[in-house]
């Protein structure tokens, strides 16, 4: 045989090789992913009435750890007249309690903004954490 | 990554958004002048009404002859035009973010019916392509540049459809989705995607030159 005909079929076994290997890993992933499917905690979105995308994933004792949070009124503030009460938090009280589904004169903020803003602002000024949307909002 | 991802989604967006509006008056201006210097007999004929006429004849589906004639070419540019602007406007994930910016919103399109109508757009790009590559007179006249525009016009919109079912590469999927819409919207004043304010102009002069000078029935 020709050297240069030699060439090109090894080149083409390689190829195969590649592509078989390629296939495995792939194999593997899907097979890693299909397996680990367990149930993700969420926030309850359960006030929403049609909530356009399933509730946020997060752990809270986790998140606290790594984020080393001991301070619940960091996230569980308290306003009253629009300003920030310092030394208290809300952590027995719902979220919705002040903040309405649909922003209004009492609260500007809605529910929704609020969840994001919280969440997302605090992310962008630690340089961590999920900040687009789908990273917290993991399809079903 | 963070960090990065709060320029592109932040300031990054305000110089894509004065780069375009910005741009296409810079360009307008740039057009009027040069006709000014050197075609400036134009205004000797160029009328509001013929303009007007030619303008608003062009804007109604298939009322002028061209357009009657390559029906399925002019049913696939109109639906494309009108998505290209509906589609990212009435998006709700955009809708969500003008809100949190500025506190205002407006109605948005339902996620599943976007959905669709982003295939629509991606499926309507990949036919302009293939006529660009396939007609005869159209492919005389096509250069790699154009395919180039055509592509910037399609990423938005796939990284979106592709980011939204959350297929893969989630992340990055997003990160080029943003960064691609600003490239696109940064182009507009500097390529043909400058159509949309110099196509009036066209007509405006066309209309003037056929109405009024040659007083054809031809707008």
């Amino acid at each position: 045989m020709k050297p240069w005909k030699r060439k090109s079929i090894n080149r083409e076994t390689k190829m195969k090789q590649k592509v078989i290997f390629m296939g495995f890993i792939l194999f593997l992933f899907t097979a890693v992913v299909a397996f680990s499917n367990t149930e993700l905690e969420r926030l309850d979105n359960s006030v929403f009435e049609k909530p356009h995308r399933p509730g946020a994933v997060f752990e809270h004792d986790d998140h606290n750890e790594m984020a080393e949070i001991d301070d619940c009124a960091v996230c569980h503030h308290v306003y009253e007249n629009k300003k920030l009460v310092e030394d208290e938090s809300s952590e027995d009280s719902f979220c919705s309690d002040c903040h309405f589904l649909k922003a209004n004169q009492e609260n500007l903020i809605s529910l929704e903004v609020a969840y994001h803003k919280q969440c997302r602002d605090c992310h962008f000024e630690e340089n961590k954490g999920p900040v687009l949307c789908g990273e917290c909002h993991i399809k079903e | 990554m963070n960090a990065f991802i709060d320029f592109i989604m932040g300031p990054m967006v305000w110089i894509a958004f004065l780069i375009f509006i910005l741009g296409l008056i810079f360009k307008l201006v740039i057009i009027i002048k040069d006709v000014n210097d050197r075609e400036s007999y134009i205004y000797s004929y160029l009328t509001l009404k013929h303009s007007l006429r030619s303008i608003f004849a062009w804007l109604i589906p298939f009322f002028p002859q061209s357009t009657k004639q390559s029906p399925v070419f002019y049913s696939i540019s109109y639906i494309f035009h009108l998505l290209l602007f509906i589609v990212p406007i009435f998006l709700m994930s955009h809708i969500v973010l003008v809100n949190e910016a500025f506190q205002v919103s407006w109605v948005a399109l339902d996620d599943g019916l976007a959905d669709i109508l982003t295939l629509v757009v991606i499926i309507a790009l990949v036919f302009f392509a293939i006529r660009r590559y396939t007609v005869p007179e159209v492919k005389y006249l096509t250069s790699y540049k154009d395919y180039i525009l055509i592509l910037i016009i399609a990423l938005p919109f796939i990284t979106g459809f592709l980011a939204y079912h959350q297929f893969f590469l989630y992340k990055a999927m997003v990160i080029a989705h943003v960064i691609s819409g600003e490239i696109m919207l940064i182009l507009i004043p500097f390529s043909r995607f400058s159509h949309m304010i110099v196509a009036p102009l066209t007509r405006a002069y066309m209309g003037s030159e056929f109405g009024n000078v040659r007083h054809a029935k031809d707008w």
